[in-house]
């Protein structure tokens, strides 16, 4: 079963050392301008920090665009074929996500290859803000999140052994439809 | 052997004044000798009080600004986005100088820059935008009055969103407050010793940053492995994930156990409320993220927001425990709510959370002494936990209104107006305290009195160990861990990292050394690193001392000789005079320097090429 890349921004910290580890791997360079994973950061309406990573689509826009043939579907994970490419950079513009990258001393774009399958922004983020998971568990965290605030959250005060506790649960079905 | 890899030997140098640029290379010399960050701040206005005679004019179009991240800065390893802004302090009129996390050093290191130094002053409000290779001075006077927050995002919006880095005064900057800071990536302040007011005096509204080179390694892979090492032993200390979770907020409940909170300006060494402003609250109910500085696991930085009530809406990056120290406890605010209303406000503004709630602290204590009168306030009464009237004394600060004006001058300038007021306002030689108490801790006061800055604990926070021994120190030990102190804390600011991965995780600081002999390609022990930075400790010593410093002004605030904390286990304790004296010259004499604190007139020389 594939595997992909999976982002919880309410996790990153910001800290960019997924984008240096990627450089690092992918270019033997200390230049985290030469990753394909970047952290946005947005301040302070809204507050967010979150890696934007390629998706590996199943039908890629990328692909759709490149006149050269130099993006394919492989494994679950879309390819860069280095030879193809003529540098026009229409995939970049075309990615939904913005999750690809240009810099001016690689002659191509910078795209996620998942490391062959064990990424290194994965492994070495402090935070497990970036995930590798199953395609059928895709969502599973933001799903868990929307049950708790969909639900009639209700907290309620007790005491036990003299000291104040609360315990929340889920008022489900009682709510004025 | 020489170095080899690690900086780009490129210094920038801009004059307002005339509207030049100069790229500069650095010798194989002053690399080795001053490292980076503050090595080359203190070497560079060293030079330029050289050159103008030793003219004390901080605010002047001569003043000299250094901006330099260090060797380590942006490389691959445990917390390395610090950057140093070095000049000579408004505050003190010594030398000055405050570091930053974040990745505006990174940017800076990227954009193949180890030191960019200014100086004049620009004929309109301008921003100075280094792009890589090209550096453009652009006048945009639409900035003037603009909070650092509004001033940093009309810069993105014009130069780029994303990409950039920005380090940006509020209007506590362009006025001219002592102890206005610099603001960089939204919320990361060089908060201390008045460097925004350096920029406010050049007419420099902000530095913006795009670097996208390579930053130079001479031995990757021996450096990852190094690296690895010592990012594993942090992911395994048991306090790292409380470190992610709270951050530097987890002290606030650690300083009230043992005495050292500030309370009430000092007066008192615990909070009783402290609970409502603890690490514990701020999970619970107001953190919303963490933030971390560049390449930094432990990610000490949090983002809080306030969900209800009147402060409702306040974002902020943010408290740390000076800042809500300073801000809550010391003035007598329980509410969490209010405590981070204050801190945005100040970041806003762009002055120090830490000075801020130290002149507030001196202002509330003062009225309620009698020092100060009902019309000295503008007619506004003030008093401990007045939330209201305290964040609008905050607001006046800046804007340099009524009462503002002189407490914008801070403790000196408050101290020459109110005499009286030297027994309320905490500071050592001009710059006000930081937030641990140093009244039951010869060694910490020791700290404080020799800090090259002023009262601030960068230099050395001995605090915690002489609490934790005791008082079975001898004399010798506590000279000895200071002295220690001051070489190793520095040496971090010079390398362009983090200290907290040591200070608080303790990671050995002997990873440091292989990280410089990794990335530099020269190796050097530990050892020799200390001793490069021990020799900058005699340049700011010597700096000082030329401007007319001595031992006299290794001096300590009036409360940590007569008032003691009233309640805790602290109470009743401060400083004696004689134990003082005859401690700080101990600390001369293991430093080679004569009894007034004055480095041998040969050592100058060393400085001098």
């Amino acid at each position: 079963m594939s595997k992909r890349l999976a982002v919880i921004p309410e996790q990153c910290s910001g800290c960019g050392i997924c984008e240096l580890v990627c450089a690092i791997r992918h270019f033997g360079v200390n230049n985290p301008k030469k990753s394909a994973i970047r952290v946005m950061i947005t301040y302070p309406h809204p507050v967010v920090r979150m890696p934007i990573v390629c998706s590996q689509c199943k039908l890629p826009a990328c692909a759709r665009v490149c006149p050269a043939d130099a993006l394919r579907l492989q494994n679950g994970v879309v390819q860069m074929v280095e030879e193809n490419c003529v540098s026009c950079y229409k995939c970049v513009e075309a990615c939904p996500f913005g999750a690809m990258y240009v810099h001016e001393d690689c002659g191509i774009p910078i795209k996620c290859d998942m490391c062959g399958g064990d990424p290194e922004c994965v492994e070495k983020c402090p935070k497990g803000a970036i995930r590798l998971i199953p395609e059928a568990a895709l969502g599973e965290f933001r799903r868990l999140n929307n049950v708790l605030s969909y639900a009639q959250m209700k907290e309620i005060e007790y005491y036990e052994k003299g000291e104040k506790k609360t315990i929340r649960y889920a008022e489900i079905g009682k709510e004025e439809l | 052997m020489s170095i080899k890899a690690g900086y780009f030997r490129r210094h920038l140098r801009v004059d307002l004044t005339e509207g030049r640029v100069e790229r500069l290379a650095l010798s194989d010399d002053f690399i080795e000798k001053y490292i980076g960050g503050r090595g080359f701040g203190a070497k560079l206005v060293w030079d330029n009080l050289r050159k103008h005679g030793f003219k004390r004019d901080p605010l002047g179009p001569d003043a000299l600004l250094v901006v330099a991240p260090g060797p380590l800065t942006g490389v691959y390893l445990p917390s390395s986005g610090k950057n140093s802004f070095v000049a000579i302090s408004p505050a003190t009129g010594l030398y000055g100088d405050s570091s930053i996390g974040g990745r505006f050093g990174v940017a800076l290191r990227q954009a193949g820059i180890d030191a960019l130094s200014i100086i004049g002053r620009a004929p309109e409000l301008s921003v100075l935008f280094v792009d890589n290779d090209n550096t453009e001075i652009l006048p945009i006077p639409q900035l003037k009055g603009k909070s650092c927050l509004e001033a940093e995002g009309m810069i993105r919006e014009k130069l780029g969103t994303h990409g950039i880095h920005v380090a940006t005064i509020g209007v506590g900057g362009e006025n001219m407050v002592k102890f206005a800071c610099v603001n960089t990536d939204w919320g990361r302040n060089a908060g201390r010793t008045g460097i925004g007011a350096v920029m406010g005096s050049k007419n420099l509204k902000a530095i913006v940053v795009r670097g996208d080179k390579d930053i130079p390694v001479h031995d990757l892979r021996g450096l990852i492995a190094e690296a690895e090492k010592a990012f594993k032993y942090m992911r395994q200390h048991k306090y790292f994930k409380m470190w992610q979770q709270e951050g530097l907020m987890n002290v606030i409940a650690y300083a009230n156990e043992k005495g050292i909170l500030p309370a009430y300006n000092f007066k008192d060494g615990v909070f009783a409320k402290h609970n409502q402003i603890n690490g514990a609250t701020m999970v619970a109910n107001y953190k919303i993220g963490d933030s971390a500085c560049f390449c930094c696991p432990m990610c000490c930085g949090n983002i809080c927001l306030v969900r209800d009530g009147r402060y409702a809406g306040t974002v902020v990056e943010g408290p740390e425990y000076e800042s809500c120290a300073m801000l809550g406890s010391n003035l007598g605010i329980d509410n969490f709510a209010a405590v981070l209303s204050a801190n945005r406000l100040c970041d806003e503004l762009g002055i120090d959370t830490i000075s801020t709630g130290s002149v507030v602290g001196a202002v509330i204590e003062g009225y309620e002494k009698g020092i100060l009168s009902l019309a000295d306030l503008d007619g506004r009464e003030v008093t401990w936990g007045d939330e209201e009237a305290i964040l609008e004394m905050i607001q006046k600060i800046a804007h340099r209104q009524g009462i503002g004006d002189i407490l914008a001058e801070g403790a000196r300038g408050i101290t020459e107006k109110w005499p009286e007021m030297a027994k309320v306002v905490l500071h050592v030689k001009g710059l006000e305290q930081s937030a641990y108490d140093s009244r039951a801790s010869l060694s910490m006061a020791l700290a404080y009195a020799t800090s090259d800055i002023g009262a601030h604990h960068t230099r050395a926070w001995t605090v915690a160990k002489e609490m934790e021994q005791g008082q079975d120190w001898s004399d010798d030990e506590k000279v000895d861990i200071v002295i220690y102190h001051q070489k190793v804390r520095p040496l971090f600011d010079m390398l362009g990292v983090c200290r907290l991965p040591w200070i608080e995780l303790g990671l050995s600081e002997r990873h440091y050394a292989n990280f410089y002999g990794y990335v530099t390609g020269k190796e050097a022990s530990l050892d020799e690193l200390l001793q490069l930075s021990n020799d900058i400790y005699d340049l700011t010593r010597l700096i000082n001392t030329r401007l007319g410093a001595s031992r006299q002004d290794d001096n300590l605030p009036y409360k940590v000789w007569a008032n003691p904390a009233l309640t805790g286990p602290t109470a009743g304790k401060v400083i004696d005079h004689d134990d003082f004296n005859r401690i700080l010259s101990l600390y001369y004499q293991k430093r080679g320097w004569d009894e007034d604190g004055v480095p041998a007139v040969d050592l100058a020389e060393k400085f001098n090429d």
